[in-house]
């Protein structure tokens, strides 16, 4: 299936870097709650009576809470070959479905331990509670784990996180961190898996640990290392439509970063109003040795103050992020899908993507006519590498009103469309409608590549 | 939603099977619990009839003890019931000051046939050595572990009480 690609443009292909596979990924999360359950199947030589039942059900979905907690924040850990490889929305999507899960087998675990230890020792379950609150080494500082847990689960539930700002909405997750240090300790003292098996603790503190020192390296060492080595700074600020700027910025040894077209970063301007919050952006240029480019359109809080960003300040950059980059690509003819200001990774990717005349389509969604950015360069690009851009304006389908995006619009505009990759990126609505338009207009899923805005 | 009702019923089938794989009734030693007492020894305290399969966690309940008998100078003192991962073991023991005199068990169960012959077969060995020893610092039996480290964790619990050193 793979496309071969003419030999001097393969050479300009980024160089390969550590992936971690989404199918891959699955797999190694899966081995390790096997290897939960296999703890507890080891340990028990038998299950007895209704006391039992309940107190090893208990045990077991303790397990995997506290299994499925070390993974919530690995996947949170912004390791590269993940970010990279899985994409950093998917990932975004699995912490958010397992985070669900995980509350739930917490909750599951207190009311069975509680249950089971209540019918085992004949009292009542409100007596067992305090028991277990009073008596049980660390059992307590647990229960205060799960309380935060379930109230980071509430608040992030989707109903509830779209009435909350998005910054309110991450200081409230860092509570899990509290909520995995008050956690831990019981496991060991009153884990029957723990407290007579010492390679277990040994194996289960090391997982613990490990995800730890990713978390501190890749989320607080590396931007340091990164600030200090790179010292970014804002070099232009130039107005590309009433609502949108593009921010080029300048550093040091910044190829060393590794940053591929396609990708983002989160940028932190040390600016008044701007220095606390790092919001993520994609290039929208591919990345040169002394240049990068972001574009940004006023929207939040934030994204407003960065029209008015001054030459000179300085800028802190995580990343790069994301697994929207050539390497998805498994055809040689390449559609770039964009909606709104959602066109910068792909404006990055048009340019970079290797490719003869005719094999990379640009379509681009809009409003009207005022809302393109970037408009001048893609044609320039578009003519220079005999590419084509087509523009599907006007208001979105409603009711009677066709959608400018149809099966059959892109079919004419993209002969041969479902012999291509397709890159979509642009607000969740149109990235919805747009896959559901490609399958219809006969695109195999897996050739369908997005990355969405909301994280 | 559907994802949800997946998740929820995947995981309850999942624990059900797991369980009843390892579902199991206790068993206890057949017949009289084994007892022994020094040789010298006045009658003691005939071992009460074992209270039957345990199936309860009672690694924690708090160990009972009767009142000093000031006529004779005897004690009997009741240790902590161990949940093992075998079954339960709890043991009882006799003192004259701090003369072991005689120990017996109230509690003995096994999970399976198996255990239950381990058990038997290590009772009495483990009796004897208390005996010889006076204390709870016995050799145990190799190939019972997990009951001797039991049997040893109760021993010990009714010499705390009895305030033997």
């Amino acid at each position: 299936m793979t496309a071969t690609l003419p030999a001097q443009q393969v050479a300009r292909r980024p160089p390969q870097r550590l992936r971690i596979s989404a199918p891959t990924a699955l797999a190694l999360i899966w081995a390790g709650g096997l290897a939960s359950v296999a703890l507890w199947w080891k340990d028990t030589p038998f299950v007895i009576g209704l006391g039992g039942w309940l107190t090893n059900a208990g045990r077991i979905t303790g397990l995997l809470a506290g299994y499925l907690l070390v993974v919530l924040l690995a996947l949170m850990a912004r390791i590269p070959a993940l970010e990279r490889g899985v994409g950093t929305d998917q990932l975004a999507r699995w912490h958010g479905m397992i985070g669900r899960y995980t509350v739930s087998l917490a909750v599951a675990h207190t009311l069975l331990i509680i249950w089971g230890y209540a019918v085992s020792a004949h009292t009542g379950v409100v007596a067992q509670t305090g028991t277990l609150l009073t008596s049980y080494p660390d059992v307590l500082m647990a229960t205060v784990a799960t309380g935060l847990l379930v109230a980071v689960g509430v608040v992030s539930a989707r109903a509830a996180r779209r009435k909350l700002r998005y910054e309110t909405w991450h200081f409230i997750h860092l509570y899990t961190y509290l909520a995995v240090a008050l956690a831990f300790s019981h496991q060991f003292s009153t884990g029957a898996d723990f407290v007579t098996n010492r390679p277990a603790r040994v194996l289960w503190s090391a997982l613990y640990i490990g995800v730890a020192a990713l978390l501190i390296w890749f989320r607080m060492a590396q931007p340091v290392v990164q600030a200090l080595r790179h010292r970014l700074r804002v070099v232009e600020v130039r107005r590309e439509s009433p609502d949108t700027v593009s921010i080029w910025l300048t550093g040091r040894h910044l190829d060393e970063l590794g940053a591929e077209p396609g990708q983002f970063f989160r940028w932190r301007f040390l600016a008044k109003g701007l220095w606390w919050a790092a919001n993520p952006y994609s290039l929208s240029a591919p990345p040169r040795p002394d240049l990068l480019r972001i574009t940004v359109k006023a929207s939040g809080d934030h994204s407003k103050a960065l029209t008015s960003v001054r030459p000179g300040t300085a800028v802190l950059a995580e990343g790069p992020f994301g697994a929207f980059t050539a390497a998805r690509r498994r055809h040689r003819r390449v559609l770039l899908l964009a909606g709104g200001v959602g066109i910068t990774p792909l404006r990055a990717l048009f340019e970079s993507l290797p490719g003869g005349p005719g094999e990379v389509t640009l379509v681009y969604r809009a409003g009207s006519p005022r809302e393109l950015v970037l408009r001048d360069e893609l044609e320039w690009i578009a003519r220079d590498r005999g590419a084509q851009v087509h523009y599907l304006l006007g208001p979105r389908g409603h009711g009677r009103r066709a959608d400018p995006l149809s099966a059959a619009t892109l079919a004419r505009l993209v002969p041969g469309l479902p012999a291509h990759d397709v890159y979509i990126c642009g607000p969740p609505g149109m990235t919805h409608e747009a896959r559901r338009v490609l399958r219809q207009a006969g695109v195999p899923r897996r050739q369908i590549h997005h990355e969405s805005f909301t994280f | 939603m559907k994802r949800i009702v997946l998740a929820i019923a995947g995981t309850v089938a999942g624990l059900a099977a797991l369980l009843s794989f390892k579902s199991h009734t206790a068993l206890s030693a057949r017949g009289a619990l084994p007892a022994a007492s020094l040789p010298s020894a006045s009658p003691a305290t005939p071992a009460p009839s074992t209270s039957g399969p345990s199936t309860s966690r009672p690694s924690r309940s708090a160990p009972s003890s009767s009142p000093p008998s000031a006529s004779t100078g005897t004690r009997t003192v009741a240790g902590q019931a161990v949940q093992t991962q075998y079954g339960v073991v709890q043991v009882q023991v006799v003192l004259s000051g701090n003369k072991i005199k005689n120990v017996s068990f109230l509690q003995l169960t096994a999970y399976d046939p198996r255990s239950e012959a381990i058990n038997s077969a290590a009772a009495p060995i483990l009796l004897q050595q208390t005996l010889a020893a006076q204390s709870s610092q016995i050799d145990g039996v190799s190939g019972a572990t997990y009951t001797s480290e039991g049997y040893v964790q109760s021993l010990q619990s009714a010499l705390d009480q009895a305030g033997v050193r």
